[in-house]
């Protein structure tokens, strides 16, 4: 019994990491007024590329930085299209998330010729004896901190909270909105795309397909249940966390215990415990307008 | 906007992701050429196929276009698209009747729609986060309903099937033979051109749409606009997703690999369309195509029916930037 809650607890903190990362990024991308919808179309890219790298060189740290690098790339086309091309941020993101996905596959046949999973790849390796952890575990929690109080401690964090809530007076205040915008898309897409490349070798352990599996949409959610805040969201992300280590544990243990039983079709409702979870706890814990009163509108400078 | 820049830009899109394919075809070592006359002439010589293709696409097309006219996205056509499919074939199996089984189709989509809208008027949560929720909510439930269920004991990889009695067929004309579920969604996207062009309820959703405000100045009720958009998209999705199981596929394999991306895929179509129901079935056949081409592709050239992904997700991109298309011409004027 002990051995199950503390396995439970360990799966709990490395399923919440991902979608911590993802969630802190989009919260300062947020913050700055600009929304991006593509969290899941970079958790799967990311995750892929990462997969790919780890593979030909054995290095799952080259594959972890190879990951937060094709966040940095679709940061950079998401940052481009909504706050330079003034395009519709929502649409963009659609976009991506389909193209993403349809590479993502391509390249999984192309390179393993399998359409279903590449094979394994070497992982971070964990920490922590019999509750095994991820050291990127207080790499996440650290930088989620970090966030927090450079945005709500730090001259430079009010100035880019006044992009998202106010462009046209943090601009008459001598803040450059466009820029200030386009590298909070940047940095948020680049956390998202460490969180994808960890999928693959801090959890997984190899890609497989539709891996990201909502967990982009998930840290979407977060954000918006956080109010914004990456203090918040770290409690939400570990809540989360505990769902789909739940989803993922209870059939497999359910299993171990009467062999008997056919539980492959069980495992489908199961799997739907971390999304109703997500859908009952927005629509009856979400409070409404404290979203940044600019965001996913184009800022034009006058 | 004028008709001709809508044109360019849509060309633009078009263009753009194509090029990136075969760029991205070349990389990984294709003959892209090849590629591209099988993924652009294959659909071509079975018209009969293409409409058939097409169908669900332009209800689910319509299922993102309707609301978004009012301002709201509905990424949830995916799972609309599902529960029309399993809701329809249930009722098709136990009562043998078509007109039953579409009523069906259309009344599961539009709930969806519908509690996707509340959730978003009562509570203020955006609707693209709770329209993936439930995606993936009943992605499971079908996958669960079908291999727990509903599966045949002959053929255990496949659903039960629509009885023949239910079953939408084809009409002979001659040299092609159409599937009459081609025609049903053709005729239900004139009748949404009617209902957004020419009703009062359009007129009202497309002010919610270009300005709340003022809608709410002229005594409008937003939120009310917003539901009924919303259900009447689903709606739309619902009965895409009856149509292709009542005309087509008669059963659900037990990977749903015929259900899979229809939803994503017609908010390409809805956007590559601009939204106006005319366009959509114009714009659906298109993607048809690519669809189509991508399956041959596969089985022809060895490369994945996802390429067709590739393409879908950078037109839409590019239709994300209608100030792109401007840059591009006024460049090319002041030349």
């Amino acid at each position: 019994m002990m051995e199950d809650l503390l396995n439970l607890l360990s799966q709990t903190l490395v399923a919440a990491v991902p979608i911590l990362l993802a969630s802190v990024g989009e919260i300062m991308t947020e913050r700055s007024g600009v929304v991006n919808i593509g969290l899941e179309g970079i958790l799967v890219l990311s995750a892929f590329v990462s997969s790919l790298v780890t593979f030909n060189t054995g290095n799952p740290y080259l594959g972890l930085m190879s990951g937060a690098l094709v966040g940095l790339l679709a940061g950079s086309l998401h940052g481009l299209i909504s706050v330079h091309l003034r395009g519709d941020q929502i649409i963009a993101g659609v976009g991506f998330n389909t193209l993403a996905y349809g590479i993502s596959i391509l390249g999984l046949i192309n390179t393993w010729g399998h359409h279903g999973a590449s094979p394994m790849v070497s992982k971070v390796p964990l920490t922590g004896g019999q509750a095994y952890l991820s050291p990127l575990l207080p790499v996440a929690l650290a930088l989620a901190l970090a966030c927090w109080y450079w945005l709500f401690k730090t001259p430079a964090g009010l100035r880019l909270r006044a992009c998202g809530e106010d462009p046209r007076s943090a601009e008459a205040m001598g803040v450059n909105v466009v820029r200030a915008r386009f590298l909070a898309t940047l940095l948020g897409a680049t956390l998202t795309g460490l969180g994808g490349a960890y999928i693959v070798v801090g959890w997984i352990g190899q890609f497989t397909r539709y891996i990201s599996a909502g967990r982009g949409f998930i840290a979407l959610a977060i954000v918006a249940l956080s109010g914004w805040n990456p203090l918040h969201a770290i409690a939400g992300s570990v809540i989360f966390g505990f769902f789909d280590a739940v989803s993922l544990y209870l059939p497999v243990k359910m299993q171990l215990m009467n062999p008997g039983l056919n539980l492959t079709s069980l495992t489908y409702i199961f799997r739907t415990i971390p999304y109703l979870a997500v859908l009952l706890s927005v629509s009856l814990l979400f409070r409404k307008g404290r979203a940044p009163r600019e965001l996913g509108r184009a800022y034009v400078r006058e | 906007m004028p008709r001709s820049s809508l044109i360019i830009e849509i060309s633009i899109s078009v263009l753009l992701s194509f090029l990136s394919g075969y760029l991205m075809l070349l990389v990984m070592g294709y003959d892209a050429s090849r590629v591209f006359t099988i993924v652009l002439s294959d659909a071509l010589r079975n018209p009969h196929y293409l409409m058939i293709r097409s169908t669900p696409l332009i209800l689910t097309a319509l299922a993102f276009s309707i609301p978004s006219l009012t301002g709201v996205f509905n990424i949830g056509g995916e799972g609309q698209f599902y529960l029309g499919a399993l809701l329809s074939l249930m009722v098709s199996y136990l009562l043998g009747s078509s007109p039953l089984a579409l009523a069906t189709g259309c009344a599961s989509g539009g709930l969806l729609g519908l509690v996707i809208a509340l959730i978003r008027v009562r509570r203020g949560v955006n609707e693209v986060v709770t329209s993936i929720m439930l995606n993936w909510i009943i992605y499971f439930l079908l996958a669960y309903s079908v291999t727990m269920h509903l599966y045949d004991p002959m053929m255990p990889y496949q659903s039960v099937s629509v009885p023949k009695a239910a079953r939408i067929g084809n009409l002979d004309l001659g040299p092609v033979s159409v599937p009459l579920i081609f025609p049903i969604a053709v005729l239900t996207s004139i009748a949404m051109y009617f209902v957004i062009f020419h009703s009062s309820l359009g007129y009202e959703m497309r002010v919610v749409g270009s300005s709340p405000k003022s809608a709410r100045y002229a005594g409008f009720n937003p939120e009310r606009v917003i539901v009924i958009s919303m259900a009447l998209g689903g709606a739309m999705s619902g009965l895409g997703g009856s149509l292709l199981i009542l005309g087509h596929t008669h059963a659900i394999d037990s990977t749903m690999s015929g259900l899979y991306g229809m939803g994503f895929a017609g908010i390409g179509a809805g956007l590559l369309g601009r939204n106006n129901p005319v366009g959509i079935v114009l714009s659906s056949m298109f993607l048809s195509l690519l669809i189509i081409g991508g399956e041959a592709a596969e089985l022809r050239a060895g490369v994945p029916t996802e390429l067709a992904d590739v393409f879908i997700g950078i037109i839409v991109i590019v239709l994300s930037i209608p100030h792109l298309a401007r840059v591009i011409v006024s460049r090319r004027v002041a030349s």
